[in-house]
């Protein structure tokens, strides 16, 4: 485990008094005002907030897919335009977003084609990643054919194929019911420790946020900021005995303290 | 159980037809129908051909354009608003308007090829564009984070999910270009084709060879519908999204002066550009001034030559007969439609049955059977008034029924747990739900009835543009037929227009309501 934690050619993340504003009904709003982060290389940062405090546009903007009105991001120094063209982010979304007509195999395959790799030469490397998810005898199937969970697996596959630096998940596993999610946590961190990028997940669920995480942001709403952060200092591996431990809740019931007193104000 | 009703269905079409209990013979007998077939077995063949090559030539033809230029529109915003005119006046275009202003400039098979590819543009562009804009938004952020741009999300993204739309939109080409060829035949004193061999049996007054003839047409538009729908379903299957797409969050209007200023252009270009095309057409081909006439002259021929005043009256004239029954036959098939896709919903089972049926004879040339309608009927308004309801009733249904599919069952639950009776939640849910629907197939179909009131005059009635159109033929009137073409397109843009503003006016006030 330690030999693959060594090889970490990951990049920073930096943001930098980012503000971005919507037009609502010829109102401006604040998404996001005078919002700073940074993610040292290799951590592991989650992101949790009420609904519309502007997280999931934090997390675009990081992307690539959104620009900030005011503002910088940038990946180990590059913007995310440049990073996003040479395939070190890796993208999983609350939906797997998967193309219907494409089998798992080639699902996994579609970054390298966008990105203009051979997608013969990476063969092996699927492979791995199907069997890293754990979707070994499905290569071929439709995501008709896949369940929920499932098709969550090979959208994890898909952003590992270009072996990104840096990943970032938009409650990844926010559809899932309970029990998978669990199993999907433990996953998550066993690939996430296999590769170490530096990620950012966006959250709605505390016990997620502290069991994967090497720091918590917790963010309140209007306008869109980070309010606090606060680290999480259990060893790792995590294992699924953390959930149910005394000072795992004493954590959670301190973010919750933090959540709801932003919320109330 | 089904196939037992289909025979005592067709035991009784023989009695009727034996013991001549319908229009004096009017309605022969299955048994004389294929005996008379058989008879002319020998001369199908050549008929059938004869529409069946421009049909598929045209159908290439007019699919291959239609879908160029869905890209086109899709690439270039700006050109789809620009030519947002051309395409309604195509879509608008009566076929039996435009057939004899083919038939005077074109000649041998290019009538019939270029009404089929018209007849097919509009309905497979429409739904191409559809299926390459309307796609899942979450496949694009995937694509565009690893630096895809449009080009990337064209590839990979939209050529693949818009098969489906273009299939769909070559099911529906498939019956007009058939009926486009048909219509074609129309009046072009052809030898060869079903249309010709219809109007020429229809002088002879032999049922029998008609009701051959126009189920031949039928069972032609069917396999050719059949074949595409075939083709349609497998694709379908394969790009449905296996999840719900979230609702997508509506680009907000900008209303800042310079774009202003470049829609009030883009909407004056696209008045402009319908005549720009039929001028450029006539220009580029050539076509003689003796025959041809370009919008200046048509506007000379009806405002400012000196026998004006008296091909404007004959068609005022003609408009005021054909426009009170295009609109009545409107109505009445948008009435029986209505209600019977709302009892189809009360009792469940119904729209079951009715709606395969709706479809199927929806891709009936019920045009190319008109001259039937004329033998059961008569030559009166009678007549006139049926073929427009028949044209117009099938996809007016089924649009109908669609939107009555839409209503959401919460909602319908909602009402239920106050103890709503099945008419109350047909009037308070169901109806005003499925409003913009029914808006959706008045402009649907309206040029259809125009289409089947016109068709009906020129073969039976001789009243109204039908009946002007056909006497402007006969004495080489080329500036009342092309007069006629243009005021026919006009009326129905015009329709279009109205009901797509009343659409509009309801659908903003629903959405006001609800915010």
């Amino acid at each position: 485990m330690s030999s693959a934690a060594l090889k970490v050619p990951t990049d920073d993340i930096r943001i930098c008094a980012v503000t971005r504003t919507f037009a609502v009904d010829a109102r401006q709003v604040f998404a996001l005002r005078d919002v700073s982060l940074g993610c040292e290389a290799g951590s592991f940062t989650a992101l949790i907030g009420p609904s519309g405090c502007g997280k999931s546009t934090l997390l675009r903007i990081i992307a690539g897919l959104e620009h900030p009105d005011e503002g910088t991001a940038r990946i180990g120094g590059a913007t995310p335009q440049q990073k996003c063209r040479s395939g070190a982010l890796g993208v999983a979304f609350q939906d797997p977003a998967l193309l219907p007509w494409r089998t798992v195999r080639q699902n996994i395959a579609l970054p390298l084609q966008v990105l203009g790799r051979s997608v013969s030469s990476a063969q092996g490397l699927i492979d791995q990643l199907i069997q890293l998810v754990g979707l070994q005898g499905f290569e071929n199937a439709r995501p008709g054919q896949l369940s929920g969970g499932m098709r969550q697996r090979v959208a994890i596959a898909r952003t590992l194929v270009t072996d990104p630096s840096v990943l970032l998940m938009d409650e990844p596993f926010g559809a899932l019911d309970q029990i998978l999610r669990r199993s999907m946590n433990i996953e998550l961190q066993r690939i996430w420790m296999e590769k170490r990028p530096t990620t950012i997940l966006v959250t709605h669920g505390i016990d997620e946020a502290v069991f994967l995480a090497d720091r918590v942001a917790i963010m309140q709403r209007n306008p869109g900021g980070i309010a606090q952060v606060i680290e999480v200092p259990f060893e790792r591996p995590r294992r699924p005995e953390l959930f149910a431990a005394p000072e795992f809740h004493r954590l959670e019931d301190e973010i919750a303290a933090v959540l709801y007193a932003g919320m109330a104000s | 159980m089904q196939a037992l009703s289909v025979l005592l269905a067709l035991a009784a079409w023989e009695a009727l037809g034996d013991w001549h209990l319908v229009g004096q013979g009017a309605l022969p007998s299955p048994s004389a129908i294929v005996a008379q077939w058989w008879q002319d077995r020998d001369i199908y063949p050549a008929h059938i051909w004869a529409t069946l090559q421009p049909a598929l030539i045209g159908f290439v033809a007019g699919n291959v354009i239609a879908a160029a230029a869905a890209l086109a529109f899709m690439l270039l915003p700006a050109l789809e608003r620009l030519m947002r005119g051309f395409n309604i006046a195509i879509f608008g275009i009566p076929p039996i308007a435009l057939s004899p202003v083919l038939v005077i400039t074109l000649p041998g098979q290019w009538p019939q090829i270029v009404l089929a590819a018209v007849s097919v543009y509009f309905p497979t562009m429409v739904m191409t564009l559809l299926g390459l804009q309307d796609i899942d938004p979450r496949p694009i952020d995937v694509i565009r984070s690893y630096g895809g741009g449009r080009i990337a999300v064209l590839h990979w993204l939209r050529l693949r999910s818009c098969l489906p739309g273009l299939l769909g939109g070559l099911r529906v080409a498939a019956p007009a270009a058939i009926l486009g060829a048909i219509l074609a035949e129309f009046g072009s004193g052809a030898r060869w084709g079903l249309g010709s061999f219809l109007l020429g049996s229809l002088g002879r007054g032999d049922p029998a060879r008609i009701w051959g003839i126009g189920l031949t047409a039928t069972a032609m538009s069917a396999a050719a519908y059949g074949l595409c729908a075939l083709l349609g379903r497998r694709a379908a299957a394969s790009v449905l999204a296996v999840t719900i797409t979230p609702a997508r969050i509506e680009a907000q209007a900008v209303a800042r002066g310079r774009a202003r200023t470049l829609r009030v252009l883009l909407g004056v270009g696209a008045v402009a550009m319908p005549f720009l095309i039929w001028w450029g057409v006539l220009k580029a081909f050539a076509v003689s001034p003796v025959i041809a006439r370009t919008p200046w002259g048509v506007w000379q021929y009806l405002v400012s030559a000196p026998d004006a005043a008296d091909a404007r009256a004959g068609i005022i004239q003609a408009l005021g007969q054909s426009l009170p029954l295009a609109g009545a036959g409107l109505l009445i098939a948008l009435a029986v439609a209505l209600v019977l896709a709302t009892t189809g919903t009360l009792w469940r089972g119904l729209n079951a049955a009715l709606l395969p049926a709706a479809v199927f004879l929806q891709t009936m040339p019920l045009v190319a059977l008109a001259p039937i309608i004329v033998l059961l009927f008569g030559r009166g308004i009678a007549t006139t008034l049926v073929v427009t309801v028949a044209v117009t009733f099938f996809p007016a249904f089924i649009t109908i029924a669609q939107g009555l599919a839409q209503v959401p069952a919460a909602s319908l639950d909602l009402v239920s747990v106050y103890g709503a009776s099945r008419w109350q939640k047909l009037l308070l849910v169901s109806v005003p739900m499925c409003l913009p629907y029914l808006c959706a197939a008045a402009r649907l179909v309206a040029p259809a009835a125009l289409l089947g009131v016109m068709i009906a005059e020129w073969l039976a009635t001789g009243y109204g543009l039908g009946g002007v159109l056909n006497t402007a033929r006969g004495e080489l009137d080329y500036g009342m037929i092309w007069a006629v073409a243009f005021i026919a397109v006009a009326v129905s843009v015009t329709f279009y227009q109205l009901v797509k503003l009343i659409e509009e006016r309801l659908l903003t006030r629903f959405r006001m309501a609800g915010g």
